[in-house]
């Protein structure tokens, strides 16, 4: 018997409390369950509770849902799982390759280089739109180009002012998060637009909605594996590097194999991010990449009231990642995720 | 312990230009929109109108409504979550009978899409078919205007939002807690004190810091909110639960008002900013006083 464990009455009550939000967390899952069950009658003569009791269920919502009558909804399903697995994927291994640089090597930016950089990329476009008489994808582009190189080339030269270390880049990294979405899908949305009529079309394609959810997920990827990595015994790494290895072998061959656990729960948040994503399927798909959220959303209004298919369309939005659920909660006991909050 | 060696450079641009593409176009994008007046219906050529765009916002009184009731849902449903998620924490780590089975179902709500979890209560709080109405009316207030009566409708977003994410509160907090040493609560014991002495006495102060750190962060993410409003009252009654994000879709989307968008954006921006820092400000000094 530890100190931790609870004495005498308190146990019961925190018994109690947790019974309580059990029924409160169950309570709308098993709602959404049922009906997704129940006849149309059954749902429009009022509420209840228990199949086989108080009413027979059915097959019927699922049945139309399946057999494809209520609309495309396995078209979304997949426009779902290509774009959630494969932007979950690329933001994992390009999230962790960075987490990891930023934890074993050194990096030295300078205030200034960045300050050159915005700078140039702000002017740049100002210029090659109001003054070159260029469009908007094309001047933004050019700017771009040129503040790049621009602040290559500038940190190659000593440059005086404050230098950001590692922990400044993560920090940076991490504060994209903070730009409310909104800004960043409507102004993406635009950019696409501009980049369609240049003969790229990125609104409502595979690459246009992966590129942007990749970005969005790296900053959490990067800030989950960094605490990883972190963490992992650097002697093993050292002891390769006397023998020579090279570091990208130590990476792949030792470093990646050693955070497996790590990279399948970042993989899976970052899939649970991707696949409830909202806003920018909303700005950036109009119809044949649509995820399922979008379809759930639009459900609603398409169809009033019939609980029962809206149910089932919202079922199959949740199923693959209550699955998900139960093999992450058994990653999660490790405290895997307290690193990452410190 | 960090090296140098030339291959960094292979695996940190990557992920560094991706980001640096899709944060620095919207930024320049939008931040120079702001500053012009610019429509795509009716198309009008774009104008120049200095801070034109941020004043018209300031003025409107719809702004400020929105940030007020974006504010209000944030700030209520971020408590709850704390409250709640903080005390289901406790009990799980002073190992309650059944915690393995509470853990995993506790996490469950964080994983459903938040469309679907708008969807879902619709349909329970629905006036006529919903099980809530019947609950209500059994003790006595039937046909209560959950979703139509600006007041319940607002409490009706919260509990959702509390719903959803008191799982990402409790399992940072638990996860937190697992690590607090047990020799200072032995030392507790000897001495005596009682179970809201030892809480108030260790584990709140020692908990300070992750605790800060989680209300952040669920801060900033409620401000966002559109989906879970998107679906369940579409802004309504009239706009009286329209957030900021949905308040900026309606001018950009259904308005196609660029300039006017742009600068709303770049008003909730601040405005998350300025609540971020007065937030760490006002906290700082009672984590310096904790370390």
């Amino acid at each position: 018997m530890s100190v931790r464990d609870l004495k005498g009455n308190g146990r019961w009550w925190a018994l109690a409390g947790c019974l309580l939000w059990l029924a409160f967390t169950f309570f709308p899952l098993y709602w959404v369950t049922i009906t997704s069950f129940k006849s149309p009658l059954g749902v429009v003569g009022g509420p209840t509770y228990l199949p086989f009791v108080d009413f027979e269920p059915t097959l019927t919502a699922w049945t139309e849902l399946l057999s494809g009558q209520r609309g495309q909804f396995y078209n979304n399903f997949m426009a779902s799982t290509i774009i959630g697995l494969s932007a979950s994927v690329i933001a994992t291994a390009v999230g962790s390759m960075a987490a990891y640089a930023l934890v074993r090597f050194t990096f030295e930016v300078k205030l200034l280089t960045g300050v050159i950089f915005v700078v140039v990329a702000f002017g740049g476009y100002l210029l090659g739109r109001h003054v070159a008489g260029y469009g908007q994808a094309i001047s933004l582009i050019y700017a771009f180009i040129a503040a790049l190189a621009l602040a290559i080339g500038s940190s190659r030269i000593r440059l005086p002012g404050p230098i950001l270390g590692n922990d400044d880049i993560v920090f940076w990294f991490v504060s994209q998060r903070m730009f409310p979405p909104i800004v960043a899908a409507f102004a993406l949305f635009l950019m696409y637009t501009e980049m369609g009529k240049l003969g790229f079309k990125l609104v409502d394609t595979y690459t246009g909605l992966t590129f942007a959810y990749v970005a969005f997920s790296l900053p959490i990827v990067i800030w989950l594996m960094r605490d990883f990595f972190a963490a992992l015994p650097i002697e093993v790494e050292e002891a390769a590097m006397v023998d020579n290895v090279p570091s990208w072998r130590i990476f792949f061959g030792i470093v990646v194999p050693m955070s497996k656990p790590g990279l399948i729960a970042t993989f899976m948040i970052t899939l649970a991010f991707v696949w409830n994503e909202f806003l920018f399927a909303l700005f950036l798909t109009n119809s044949r990449w649509q995820t399922l959220p979008i379809l759930v959303a639009g459900q609603n209004s398409q169809r009033g009231d019939e609980w029962w298919s809206i149910s089932a369309a919202a079922l199959v939005a949740i199923i693959p990642m209550v699955i998900m659920a139960g093999i992450l909660s058994r990653l999660m006991r490790s405290g895997l995720l307290l690193g990452a909050i410190k | 312990m960090t090296r140098n060696d030339p291959i960094k450079h292979f695996f940190i641009w990557p992920a560094l230009l991706i980001v640096l593409v899709i944060s620095i176009f919207p930024l320049i994008y939008s931040l120079t929109t702001s500053f012009m007046s610019l429509r795509l219906v009716p198309p009008i050529p774009p104008r120049f109108v200095g801070f034109g765009n941020y004043i018209e916002l300031l003025q409107n009184p719809r702004f400020w409504h929105v940030t007020w009731t974006t504010t209000i849902i944030a700030f209520i449903s971020v408590g709850l979550q704390y409250v709640i998620g903080f005390s289901v924490a406790l009990a799980l780590n002073r190992n309650v009978p059944g915690e393995g089975l509470f853990r995993v179902s506790f996490l469950l709500p964080m994983l459903v899409a938040p469309v679907a979890v708008a969807l879902i209560a619709r349909q329970i709080l629905n006036p006529t078919m919903g099980p809530l109405n019947e609950l209500m009316t059994f003790f006595g207030f039937p046909n209560l205007p959950f979703l139509t009566q600006t007041r319940w409708a607002i409490g009706a977003i919260i509990s959702v939002e509390v719903w959803q994410w008191t799982p990402f509160v409790m399992l940072m907090l638990l996860a937190g807690l697992q690590t607090l040493p047990d020799d200072v609560y032995e030392a507790a014991a000897l001495e005596n004190a009682s179970s809201w002495q030892q809480f108030w006495g260790i584990t709140f102060p020692m908990m300070l810091p992750i605790s800060v750190a989680v209300v952040f962060i669920r801060l900033i993410e409620s401000y966002k909110i559109i989906d879970t409003v998107f679906v369940m009252t579409g802004g309504g009654p009239g706009i009286s639960t329209e957030t900021l994000t949905l308040f900026a879709y309606q001018e950009g989307f259904k308005k196609f008002n660029l300039g006017y968008t742009s600068a709303l954006s770049f008003l909730f921006l601040i405005v998350i900013t300025v609540i971020g820092l007065v937030y760490l400000a006002i906290l700082k000094p009672y984590l310096e006083k904790h370390k």
